[in-house]
């Protein structure tokens, strides 16, 4: 990173490119610091929507899992895995981006999720009506997670940015803008001084000159 | 200098997911596939709800001069946590979702912000001033 | 741009996902192959999304924290409880809210 001390020659000339530095610094602060602020809110926003679905997906999933049961204990194991094998497993998710400020974030919208019974691929007359309420059950279920898979994956997207940015105006703050600062001051003073010892020079000489003359 | 490069690198960033060009309402509506390219080659989707949303709340007419995304303009000289939003479209849209009178150009604070975010994540993106 | 689904997990994570549509399932047996899956999956340019059960997940570590840093954007990967209900006693996306904002507000996303 930044080297610890800034080795700069006390001229006024570094003193107007320090001002200049310490000034972009700010402006660069201030604007992170906004960004960051931004983030805030857009995290916190897509965790209320977490907070919203992630329940209601589990738990439909739960009832799911119910079902599934059900329908093996009725039907057998081996012919439901059967079912599942010749079902139509050709579920199309559209999948798209968006962006929150830098950050890229999935956007998924399943076509027709739910679907009648015969559409499904595994034939109706030779299973059971249970099949058709555990597969009821889980495309709702695939529905609502689809719509958490984007959520939860684009709060640790902006999470890792929000992150970033926090760092990057932390180490403004407090490392970098005061660093800046303190060389200013130090190169103002030191500026102040040899100006006060060169009037006083100049003050000896003039007395000299008129002592002489 | 190191410094230098890293926050002309981080401001070079900071608005780097607006478009090249902004579309009309109106042209969004009509597309099978609304979005936009944003500054970086990615593309941005708007989606059809919001886009609906925001029909309802212009007469036709209007739905042509309404440019999207709308722009949340983020200017520190403003205070920290506050906002503007300008263009007569953008602000009448902008001021019904917040309940608020439309005129000129319209300055907003962090909890409305955040509301108008809520309302249009997708068409709304924030536009950060370099001034 | 369309995409299919896949799931990996166990036989009746399988077979209810497969009844709902979802194109690329895997049982798993054995920690080798079912990463060797995984990757596949998330190469593979037609999956959208990838679920996988907590426990499995749990299975593959520490190679899956590697194999899921490899990923980009897409597929998007949702860990999901399996028949039993069972998640893992410490929440991923509750961890990030506390490195990224602090414990306070933990605290207070916790009590809702």
């Amino acid at each position: 990173m930044m080297a610890a001390v800034i080795a700069v020659a006390p001229t006024r000339m570094e003193l107007i490119k320090l001002r200049r530095r310490v000034g972009l610094a700010q402006r660069g602060h201030d604007l992170l610091r906004e960004k960051m602020d931004a983030l805030v809110i857009e995290f916190f926003e897509i965790l209320r929507r977490i907070r919203g679905v992630r329940e209601r997906a589990f738990t439909q999933l739960g009832v799911a899992f119910k079902r599934l049961s059900r329908c093996c204990a009725a039907m057998g194991t081996i012919e439901t895995t059967q079912a599942a094998r010749e079902a139509r497993r050709e579920l199309q998710v559209e999948v798209g981006t968006r962006h929150v400020m830098g950050v890229v974030v999935p956007v998924l919208e399943a076509v027709e999720v739910e679907r009648p019974p015969t559409a499904r691929g595994y034939s109706i007359h030779t299973t059971s009506a249970l099949l058709d309420e555990a597969s009821k059950e889980f495309e709702r279920a695939l529905k609502l997670l689809l719509e958490l898979a984007e959520l939860e994956e684009s709060a640790r997207a902006v999470g890792r940015e929000l992150e970033r940015t926090k760092r990057r105006v932390n180490a403004l703050e407090y490392v970098i803008i005061p660093r800046l600062r303190a060389v200013v001051k130090f190169i103002s003073m030191r500026l102040d001084e040899m100006e006060r010892e060169n009037f006083s020079r100049l003050k000896r000489i003039k007395a000299i000159l008129e002592r002489r003359g | 200098m190191s410094e230098e490069r890293l926050i002309k690198l981080e401001l070079g960033r900071l608005n780097i997911h607006l478009p090249e060009r902004r579309v009309s309402l109106k042209e969004a509506l009509s597309s099978p596939k609304p979005c936009v390219v944003t500054r970086d080659g990615g593309t941005h989707l708007f989606k059809r709800e919001e886009l609906d949303f925001l029909a309802k709340l212009l007469p036709e007419a209007e739905r042509e001069r309404l440019q999207l995304p709308i722009l949340i303009a983020i200017d520190p000289k403003l205070g920290r946590g506050a906002a503007r939003i300008s263009g007569e479209v953008e602000v009448k849209v902008a001021a019904a979702i917040l309940g608020k009178k439309a005129e000129g150009e319209l300055l907003i604070y962090r909890p409305e912000v955040a509301l108008l975010r809520r309302k249009l994540p997708t068409t709304t993106q924030y536009f950060f001033v370099p001034g | 741009m369309s995409f299919k689904i896949a799931v990996i997990g166990d036989r009746d994570t399988a077979i209810g996902f497969a009844l709902a549509g979802a194109t690329y399932t895997h049982v798993h047996v054995e920690k080798e192959s079912t990463l060797s899956k995984l990757t596949e999956l998330l190469a593979a340019r037609d999956v959208g999304v990838l679920l996988i059960t907590h426990r499995v997940a749990e299975g593959l570590e520490p190679e899956l924290r590697w194999v899921m840093r490899e990923k980009g954007v897409f597929p998007v990967v949702l860990k999901i409880p399996d028949k039993t209900g069972h998640v893992p006693r410490v929440d991923e996306l509750l961890e990030v809210i506390r490195r990224t904002v602090g414990a306070e507000v933990v605290v207070r996303a916790e009590a809702g």
